[in-house]
């Protein structure tokens, strides 16, 4: 036998660690000041770019991909290189991997506040950013399959099955929903609209937590803890079942952030259905994980890294029982659009990817630096504040949940709405989200605590850039010994490619009908594309991330129209690239907004929402007002939207700044009316003929048209007495 | 990583990796079930409602609680209508203080947080455009004046809400809040007036 001596590499696993640290801290630092303006509407100091709509996606981007995502390549680039007995494929291509990454979310950092987003939930980094993020995830499939296939190990261990599949599943995902079409350097519109670009979307979405939270670290999950507890995985026959259950039924569970929506019904059935399936898969993950510690629970007591571990899994056994149940249909009516959603996330942020992180950190530290953990007693105090953090956080969001989902519904015997003022159901939900920010404060004080600890660890011990290791080099000729499973697991081809096929299948049966059956989004001759100001106008709406706060989608249900007007058809959004659609109300659904207001009334509102809505949450724009609307971008922005399918005449580039400078005109002679004064090239003017176009095309089915607007139509519904 | 005290478990299986060993429990029984019967509702789900088509699908669903709500509303709605001759607008504190609170939250964004006027026309002077009667202005409030913008009231507001803020309103008539919007048969209809 031919032993060889290699070398692991612990610096890019060490520059991982470090990176993932600062991200925590930094992820949930900009989640606890979205949780504070939440309850203090001028937290953000009347500064544009750090309003609740631009801070969501710079919590979430920050978390997901910087937190979580460093976290992921630590973990993968310390196991994987163990578990196949080989340095990883390529050192050059491991730090493309790093400075990559994290050059994408500093940008990502940058861009999120100045308001440059495509506005689709997780996939907000405009397309310069995305095609770089294509770019470093298939330099770490490289290196991922490089190293696999100069393994010495005959046989891929069950976390590097998890670690395949996560790698194709993102890219697929990654590459499919952010097909846009670029509108300058820092615009783009998605090539899907209306409920095509809804379920692309939420294909991405479900399947970003499922493969980017989920998979890479149960893939972790199996490495560090029957490491750290010394005990072998409980079933090895449980880890093969729930795998390729759990990649095969978790792409079809899409559609379950769309249940009663206008996605057709039979793509919100399977949703559903796949979504209870999935219950047994994900708790295999969970049991694989807890009983292995059968025998190991007086090691748990004392490793603080243990502790984490199992409060980590636990959290992802809850989770991963309330995805399902919240997926039934009437448990979602009830839930959806509350806080209720935003506290099963956190269980799963906080709980499993966040604990199951600093779980690793802990048994990283002392290894690389070949030391012990500098203190116990401080990493006790990080479990127990971050325990509790999660408590304060996650029960009032339950609370509160419940209680505005309850008053949304609520009638009085005579049929009307219990509570027809939405804000009188916020206003309910202030003390909740005080103590959500207590929560996220502890929480953010265990991890404080906790990268102190880990940065003493680090000095009294002596890092160790590589280490040795020998193993007999792998023999490829294999003997036909083996069968079934076992024998998949010496095939990394194989393998991946029956991975490839399992996620693809939900995915596809999903979609392409979407695309290819017309009844599937039946026409309403009266939609119409939106006019150049309204154009901007939504531009606006997207820049501010106001879909953060406010859904576009009214379901079928009395007390919704009955609050918000007829419910949202499938054929009303054929020209929304993107869709709006939104996951929470934090403020009511915008969708049928346009011509409920006067113009007047949006422009006070918007320059400080407490003077039309008093106790509103929602920031002031005053930026709206003085800020100039850029039109120089509005041909390229015509032009683009034509390609992605908008049915604008050929050459209405050049008519598009003079219908816009008409429409302009309109909504200043009604603000008058109003008794406000504004110029019409300000950006407000194109936000209020947004709101005011919003949910009516369906309404006005034989709208006059002039001469020189169509095939648009004619402007907003005019309140002017 | 085999326990020196106790001896080594039958179940575990001859591979490793990095040290680490799997067992070959069987998977847990209960386990197996939840995973069947999960299974078996979710198809028996899809059966129901695409392949048998035996329950209602969300617009069917709406529809029922539709017919249902508007019923109960409409009676409520007709019940009041048929009053409204014979009421005189409240005097008592607590309705026109609720009045206020629902002139606030649906009225003021046209017609201003004082009764001055925006959109809407001033309702503190005494050129009242549709009838000075209390079931004049109670009709207003229910039907609305489409024409002009004045929306429709029914079915939003409740009738103890449109018969308090229409008493409300009542009391705004002959107060002075500054810079009022002008009378519509006083001015032209055009802009200019506000520059």
């Amino acid at each position: 036998m031919n032993i060889e001596t290699f070398k692991y590499d612990n610096r890019v696993v060490r520059a991982f660690a470090i990176a993932t640290s600062i991200w925590a801290v930094v992820g949930m630092l900009a989640g606890l000041l979205a949780a504070v303006e939440l309850f203090l509407p001028g937290a953000n100091l009347n500064l544009q770019y750090i309003t609740f709509g631009r801070l969501r996606p710079l919590h979430t981007n920050a978390v997901i991909f910087a937190f979580v995502g460093n976290g992921m390549f630590m973990g993968i680039y310390y196991s994987l290189q163990r578990l196949c007995k080989a340095r990883m494929f390529n050192d050059t291509l491991s730090w493309i991997n790093f400075w990559g990454w994290n050059a994408i979310i500093v940008a990502a950092a940058i861009s999120l506040p100045l308001g440059l987003t495509t506005s689709k939930e997780y996939a907000e980094l405009e397309w310069p950013i995305d095609i770089a993020i294509a770019l470093v995830w298939v330099v770490f499939c490289i290196n991922l399959f490089g190293t696999i296939w100069k393994r010495r190990e005959k046989h891929l261990y069950v976390a590097i099955w998890f670690y395949i599949a996560t790698a194709i599943t993102v890219a697929i995902l990654h590459i499919v929903n952010s097909l846009e079409v670029p509108a300058g350097a820092f615009k783009s519109y998605s090539i899907y609209a209306g409920v095509q670009d809804a379920l692309v979307q939420w294909w991405y979405g479900h399947n970003a937590v499922a493969f980017f939270l989920t998979t890479p670290y149960l893939g972790l999950m199996y490495y560090f803890l029957p490491k750290a507890s010394g005990r072998p995985v409980f079933s090895y026959r449980l880890s093969i079942i729930h795998f390729w259950a759990l990649i095969f039924i978790y792409i079809w569970a899409g559609p379950h952030h769309l249940l009663y929506t206008a996605l057709p019904d039979w793509a919100q059935s399977l949703g559903m259905a796949f979504s209870i399936m999935l219950v047994a898969p994900s708790w295999g993950g969970m049991l694989n994980g807890l009983l292995t510690l059968r025998g190991a629970w007086d090691k748990v007591r004392q490793e603080p890294m243990l502790k984490f571990m199992v409060v980590a899994v636990t959290a992802y056994g809850m989770a991963t029982l309330e995805g399902p149940m919240l997926s039934i249909k009437s448990v979602n009516s009830l839930s959806h659009y509350t806080d209720w959603t935003i506290a099963h996330v956190h269980t799963g942020a906080l709980g499993w990817n966040g604990f199951l992180t600093f779980s690793m950190l802990y048994w990283l530290f002392p290894r690389l630096y070949r030391t012990d953990l500098y203190s116990v007693k401080l990493a006790n105090w990080h479990f127990w504040l971050g325990l509790l953090g999660m408590m304060f956080y996650v029960v009032p969001m339950y609370w509160s949940g419940i209680t505005q989902g309850l008053m949304w519904k609520q009638f009085t015997p005579d049929g009307f709405l219990q509570y027809p003022n939405f804000l009188e159901t916020v206003l309910q939900l202030i003390p909740m989200y005080r103590l959500r920010a207590v929560g996220g404060s502890l929480y953010i004080l265990g991890v404080l605590i906790g990268c102190y600890n880990l940065y003493k660890t680090a000095r009294q011990g002596r890092f160790e850039p590589d280490t040795e290791a020998q193993a007999p080099a792998l023999e490829r000729s294999g003997h036909g010994a083996e069968s079934g499973h076992r024998w998949l697991e010496s095939k990394a081809g194989l393998l991946s490619v029956l991975a490839t096929v399992a996620v693809l299948i939900g995915g596809a049966v999903e979609i392409i009908p979407m695309f290819v059956i017309q009844g599937n989004v039946p026409t309403i001759s009266s939609v119409k594309p939106y006019s150049p100001l309204e154009v901007l106008g939504r531009d606006l709406y997207i820049r501010e991330g106001c879909v953060g706060c406010h859904s576009q989608m009214i379901r079928p249900f009395r007390s919704e129209t009955e609050r918000y007007g007829e419910y949202s058809k499938a054929g009303e959004f054929v020209y929304d690239h993107p869709f709006l659609w939104g996951s929470k109300r934090t403020g009511p659904d915008l969708h049928r907004i346009g011509g409920k207001y006067p113009d007047a009334w949006h422009y006070n509102h918007m320059d400080d929402p407490r003077l039309t809505s008093p106790g509103s949450i929602m920031p002031r724009y005053p930026w709206l007002l003085t800020q100039k609307l850029e039109t120089n971008s509005l041909p390229a922005r015509i032009a683009a939207l034509r390609k992605v399918g908008v049915p604008y005449p050929a050459g209405y580039e050049a008519r598009a700044q003079k219908d816009l400078e008409k429409q302009a005109a309109t909504i200043v002679q009604n603000l008058k009316a109003g008794m406000v004064k504004a110029e019409s090239n300000r950006e407000i003017i194109a936000l209020i003929a947004y709101l005011q176009r919003l949910g009516t095309d369906i309404k006005a089915g034989q709208a006059p048209k002039t001469a020189d607007l169509a095939p648009l139509p004619q402007t907003t519904v005019s309140l002017n007495p | 990583m085999n326990d020196p005290i106790r001896p080594k478990d039958p179940l575990l299986l001859d591979h490793e990796a990095d040290g680490i060993q799997e067992l070959d429990n069987n998977l847990p029984r209960w386990w197996v079930w939840l995973f069947v019967l999960c299974v078996i509702y979710a198809a028996g789900y899809l059966v129901y409602y695409h392949v048998l088509n035996m329950g209602p699908l969300s617009a069917a669903e709406y529809a029922k609680e539709s017919r249902e709500g508007e019923a109960l509303k409409n009676a409520a709605q007709s019940k009041f209508e048929a009053t409204l001759s014979g009421l005189e607008p409240s005097k008592d504190p607590i309705v026109v203080a609720q009045g206020g609170k629902t002139f606030g939250t649906y009225c003021a964004p046209c017609h201003r947080a004082d009764g001055g006027g925006l959109v809407g026309p001033n309702l503190c002077d005494d050129y009242w455009i549709h009838g000075t009667n209390f079931s004049d202005n109670l009709k207003v409030v229910i039907n609305g004046v489409p024409e002009k913008g004045m929306l429709t009231w029914k079915g939003v507001l409740q009738p103890k809400e449109i018969y308090s803020v229409a008493s409300y309103i009542y009391t705004l008539r002959g107060t002075k809040p500054p810079n009022p919007k002008p009378r519509e048969d006083q001015v032209p209809a055009s802009t200019e007036t506000f520059e």
